[in-house]
């Protein structure tokens, strides 16, 4: 099976996914105008207007406690908010693949040692860790995205074991290494194709877990409070009172961007498993043969054609 | 099911029936401070910030009351006092009939026990008194008389501000420093603890307290909030009788919601908040530098923005409002370098040779780009949003400018290392301008960089003023006071050691559903911020019950 | 059953050593930041102290003189004799006696949540399995991810507002009324479950998707299986299958997810009691961050931990009992 049609079956499939275009078309929209939105925005850190005013013409979302643009800001925080975000899911993957990977298919020793270190950081209790290594660190999006990575490595980490494992014992893989391919080889031209749904959905929940962590450090107050990025703009929203004030549109832009942008990644994640787990494909097949859409019982129906 | 809805009835009425209190048994409600759980300590000696209010000015009193509203000293443990001996002797004389709260007598042996423990046991003198004072003595049960090692008149304040405590309890303390004072005994209005969890503590009325018919309010409740917004909601829907807290937009959050009870007063203390350069820097050691900086900061802006007008830019001298009759009478002539002319700032700018590069920043005789940190602590958001507005007006004259925040110990160490280059901060206060000009160029206090330095964290002197200094101690006589205080202040014109801000304001807020006479505008016996100590014990006194 | 006691063996010292790791953690930390630790930690303490007391507190922290090995087994020594040193905020308060007030509240509260939740969510999950494609399928699963995608001191921060603050339903703060006195009493009880329910609520909602999600896909690969295929044959019940057959079994991986749970749940409490001001150890901790009161935050951070290990071993005997396949 060449690897250049699996893909091109699950990108093929990804887009026709209702569930995964809309929120790729999402994403990648809001990432389209984190990048080049602030061109055309307002300057968000600059005082422009009377603080806490409604939204109207001049101040779409109208403005902060401070007078700022809250659409500007907005804009402008999705930004580092983002780029903090993939970097660390980035990351998370990498360093993931490299050591579930390893502990997985070398097993024995190796995996006994790994397996041990990545248990020991999955225990670990990850906000405590995260909120006394950002106090002692100097604050900024390189603290968040190092310690977003340290505290968040571990899941992927056992997830991608776990799959390398079950892979390791198929057929082909034994095939290779009988006829003597090498190690890397084996790992990187034979498996790693077939678990790159994996990485892509790793990388998918790393960045969500990002975004909701980091976002919650900075609420805190324990980011870089000068900068202006989502977790920033709450937290000045809430040093402003903004509920109490009833300035909800300090407050509610930015958290639905948030929930927004979470909840189409997670979609994504929801196309790319439908797209490429075997038993939701032959399911979605076969369910357009029933009569009505419904299962029942979850017993497999078995249906007869009009033959 | 019947039973279930049963139970979940009755949780809401065990709920609801205890949210209203009656009218006669509400505590006077109080927040003076961020908590996440209250620890029972009451040691008022002990510095760590665990001596917190009301131990020491609500449970144990000072000797004298420094009114801040009306300049002058009022009696409250000693009724009168005498230097003698050309101010090298100073002679106070204890109320009597005063108890403490276990009926036993109060008299001049606790006074100086007191001051005799904290030159024991050197942790507990954060006031350095033991620095000027040789010897307190009880001459009799009524008098005590206090020698100084050199003349030091200004030390009078941290003596009448000293908290006393009972020689009959204190004497078989062994570690006065780690007692944590459970069950206190005291001479003040409120000392009796009924009650102590980590949410919420009360505070009882001393039954034999030494003013007739007062405290009018029987006991105070202190729950804990652990933020502004928790203290804004408590004080909106009524839980909070007085409160001490910064709340943004306060009229239409607060009074609005109840017009006729929901009062607040934020009255300038006199003092400044300041924005220091760092006297050391190769830049800013010039004085016309720092003055051309402070031309370029619209304060205006700042105070609208950081501090929503709730305060008003600062006065050249450091000091204005109530302090403003320190002023001398020719003040208006000297150059007040704090008003806004950014066009005076990009001229001196020019010409001290820091023109502007291409990129609009200005740069020194060697192509350096004229660059800073300004630092701030992280959480003070009032004082982070002030940087921010000025990190823009020194862009606009071509400086570089960034805010960087840190936790407050580190803040504070890089402060006191000279470790900085501009920074917002308070400055040193008193009854008089002279501990604020002391710290800002007394010699005295200049460590190098790297050091901790007590006061004088921008590391700026000269001459004249250690002299003007020394004589100020020396002196008590009124028109020689003035006339250093004069002298003072045209040197810090002058050579402008540190940038005035915005006047420093206190925060207070009540409500009068329950409780009448708190201080207000039109009834300034006191400040009404209970964190300003301590003053506030007159507060705690004269509150009266509806 | 002496393979069952085995296991308990391996897994108890799989948790020594991440308490151990814990630990060592913990000491390291304030080395690897920059500045130096003892200066930090005690220019708060200076002039408070003693220096017979200054150097009986740098043995408890091993902040003593000497070479690092020997610093860390001093520190090692006094967190075995549970001396978590003294808190600088607080001074001259024990940093044990600190923790103590706050960890029953957040058990209590990160507790009961996480258990409703699970109870709830995997039912759902079960529910919704069994009517694949129905309407509870197509509704449920997204709406619950929509609402776990907002972060969740946003939804608490608004339930707060809207139904403590304006609709009055719900008290605004602390975990119990300031009226009623602490003890075994029935008010104090009741008022301790009226002022966890707003709280328990938001954690409630926000993580029921994703138990509902992860029963949901152990179910559909259980409900292939042929003993619910013989069940059925055998003519039982659509409820008796799914529940006990079907559920039963695929709750199993569920539950260590669970014990994990257990972890983020009692240190994920601290957004929730700050937003609440519930008085538990998630809130004494950021305040311990933020006055860099470095022994109240090891101390928290060691308490925190080992809470979590406790459970997941807790957690580990439970499946013994439940699982019959682990016993093997």
């Amino acid at each position: 099976m060449n690897k250049n049609s699996i893909l091109k079956r699950w990108g093929r499939g990804i887009i026709k996914n209702k569930k995964a275009s809309f929120g790729l078309y999402f994403v990648s929209s809001l990432i389209g105008l984190s990048i080049f939105g602030p061109l055309f925005t307002l300057d968000p850190t600059a005082f422009l207007g009377a603080p806490l005013s409604p939204p109207s013409l001049e101040h779409f979302f109208g403005t902060n406690g401070q007078g700022q643009d809250v659409l500007s800001q907005t804009i402008a925080g999705a930004r580092q908010t983002l780029l903090v975000a993939f970097t660390t899911g980035f990351f998370v993957v990498i360093i993931g693949a490299f050591i579930g990977g390893a502990a997985g298919y070398y097993g024995g020793k190796v995996d006994d040692f790994l397996s041990l270190i990545i248990n020991v950081f999955l225990v670990m209790p990850g906000l405590p860790l995260m909120v006394i290594l950002a106090s002692w660190l100097p604050p900024g999006p390189l603290t968040l995205a190092g310690v977003l990575i340290l505290t968040g490595w571990a899941w992927n980490a056992r997830v991608i074991r776990s799959q390398m494992m079950s892979l390791k014992g198929r057929d082909f893989v034994l095939a290779a290494i009988i006829s003597g391919e090498s190690n890397s080889r084996i790992i990187f031209v034979e498996i790693m194709p077939r678990i790159l749904s994996l990485l892509a959905s790793s990388f998918i929940g790393a960045s969500v877990y990002a975004i909701g962590a980091q976002v919650g450090l900075e609420f805190l107050g324990l980011g870089d409070v000068s900068t202006v990025s989502w977790g920033t703009n709450l937290y000045w929203a809430s040093n402003d009172l903004a509920l109490l004030t009833g300035s909800w549109w300090t407050f509610v832009p930015t958290g639905l961007s948030i929930a927004l942008i979470s909840f189409s990644l997670t979609l994504i994640n929801f196309g790319i498993d439908e797209v490429t787990n075997p038993r939701l494909i032959s399911e979605k097949n076969w369910k357009k043969e029933l009569p009505d859409n419904t299962l029942n019982n979850g017993v497999t129906p078995v249906v007869r054609k009009n033959v | 099911m019947l039973k279930t809805i049963l139970i979940c009835l009755f949780i809401f009425s065990a709920g609801c029936g205890t949210k209203k209190e009656r009218k006669e048994e509400r505590a006077l409600t109080i927040y003076q401070e961020n908590a996440a759980s209250w620890v029972r300590n009451f040691n008022p000696l002990s510095t760590s910030g665990t001596a917190r209010w009301p131990t020491s000015s609500g449970i144990y009193e000072p000797l004298f009351i420094y009114n801040s509203m009306r300049g002058e000293y009022i009696p409250w443990l000693c009724t009168d006092y005498k230097w003698e001996d050309n101010n090298k002797t100073l002679i106070m004389y204890v109320r009597e009939n005063v108890l403490w709260s276990d009926k036993t007598p109060f008299s001049s042996e606790d006074i100086a026990f007191t001051f005799n423990l904290k030159k024991i046991h050197k942790g507990l003198d954060t006031r350095d008194s033991w620095g000027y004072l040789e010897s307190v003595k009880a001459l009799n049960k009524t008098t005590v008389e206090f020698k100084f090692s050199r003349i030091y008149v200004p030390g009078f304040d941290a003596i009448v501000g000293q908290p006393i405590v009972a020689k009959h309890i204190w004497e078989k303390i062994k570690d006065p420093l780690r007692f944590s004072n459970p069950n206190p005994v005291g001479t003040g209005p409120f000392t009796e603890i009924l009650r102590f969890d980590n949410q919420v503590w009360e505070l009882g009325k001393n039954p034999n307290y030494w003013q007739p018919n007062k405290p009018e309010v029987k006991k105070l409740k202190f729950p804990a909030f652990p933020s502004n917004e928790q203290v804004t909601l408590a004080l909106i829907s009524g839980d909070l009788d007085w409160a001490g807290a910064f709340i943004p937009a306060i009229d239409r959050v607060y009074t609005k919601k109840n017009p006729e009870h929901h009062k607040y007063w934020f009255p300038e203390t006199g003092h400044t908040t300041f924005f220091y350069t760092n006297t050391m820097n190769k830049v800013l050691k010039d004085s016309k530098i720092r003055k051309a900086i402070s031309y370029a900061i619209d304060r205006s802006l700042v105070v609208k923005v950081g501090m929503y007008n709730y305060t008003e830019p600062a006065h050249v001298t450091g000091i204005s409002g109530k302090m403003a009759k320190w002023h001398s009478k020719d003040i208006e002539t000297k150059e007040n370098w704090v008003k806004y002319n950014p066009q005076l700032s990009n001229q001196i700018f020019d010409d001290a040779g820091y023109y502007k590069n291409k990129n609009g920043f200005r740069e020194d005789k060697n192509g350096d780009l004229l660059s800073f940190d300004i630092i701030v602590v992280s959480g003070w958001s009032d004082w982070i949003r002030s940087a921010q507005v000025i990190s823009q007006n020194l862009k606009k004259v071509g400086i570089k400018a960034k805010v960087k925040t840190y936790d407050f110990g580190a803040w504070m160490s890089r402060m006191q290392k000279g470790e900085f280059d501009m920074a917002i901060g308070w400055a040193e206060k008193g009854t008089t301008p002279f501990p604020l000009y002391r710290g800002m160029m007394s010699s005295k206090y200049i460590k190098p960089i790297g050091k901790d330095a007590d006061a004088n964290w921008h590391r700026f002197s000269t001459d004249e003023v250690d002299s003007l200094l020394l004589e100020f101690e020396k002196t008590s006589d009124e028109y020689v006071i003035k006339d250093i205080l004069h002298k003072l202040q045209n040197i810090f014109i002058n050579y402008a050691p540190a940038i005035p801000l915005f006047a420093e304001v206190s925060w207070a807020e009540c409500n009068t559903t329950y409780f009448t006479n708190f201080p207000s505008k039109n009834n300034p016996y006191a400040p009404l911020s209970p964190n300003s100590a301590p003053e506030n014990l007159m507060v705690l006194v004269n509150v009266e019950v509806r | 059953m002496s393979n069952s006691l085995q296991y308990l063996i391996r897994r108890l010292g799989f948790y020594s050593i991440a308490a151990w790791a814990a630990l060592t953690l913990n000491f390291f930390i304030p080395r690897l930041m920059p500045g130096d630790p003892a200066a930090i930690i005690f220019a708060r303490f200076r002039g408070k102290l003693t220096p017979e007391a200054m150097i009986a507190l740098r043995e408890t922290f091993g902040l003593t003189d000497g070479p690092l090995l020997l610093q860390y087994f001093s520190y090692i020594k006094s967190m075995f004799k549970g001396d978590l040193g003294v808190s600088i905020a607080y001074f001259p308060e024990p940093v044990a006696n600190i923790i103590s007030t706050g960890l029953l509240w957040t058990i209590f509260l990160a507790g009961t949540s996480l258990v409703i939740s699970f109870i709830i969510g995997t039912l759902l999950g079960a529910i919704i399995s069994w009517k694949r494609g129905g309407r509870l399928d197509s509704f449920l699963p997204p709406s619950l991810a929509f609402i776990g995608a907002f972060p969740y001191f946003w939804l608490a921060m608004l339930s707060l507002y809207i139904f403590g603050f304006k609709l009055e339903w719900f008290p605004l703060r602390h975990a119990y009324s300031d009226d009623v006195t602490v003890g075994l009493n029935i008010p104090f009880i009741f008022s301790s479950i009226y002022h966890a329910i707003l709280p328990a609520t938001t954690m409630i909602l926000v993580s029921l998707g994703g138990w509902m999600l992860s029963m949901r896909n152990t179910m559909l690969t259980t409900l292939g299986s042929d003993y619910i295929t013989l069940a059925r044959a055998k003519g039982l019940s659509s409820w008796v299958v799914m529940l006990k057959y079907a559920a039963r079994n695929a709750i199993l991986p569920n539950f260590t997810g669970f014990g994990m749970a257990l972890g983020f749940v009692l240190s994920g409490a601290l957004l929730t009691e700050i937003i609440f001001s519930y008085p538990g150890q998630g809130y004494l901790l950021l305040q311990a961050v933020r006055s860099q009161d470095f022994p109240l935050m090891q101390g928290l951070f060691m308490t925190i931990t080992l809470a979590v290990l406790a459970a997941n071993w807790f957690v580990d005997i439970a499946i013994l009992f439940l699982d019959p396949r682990t016993r093997k």
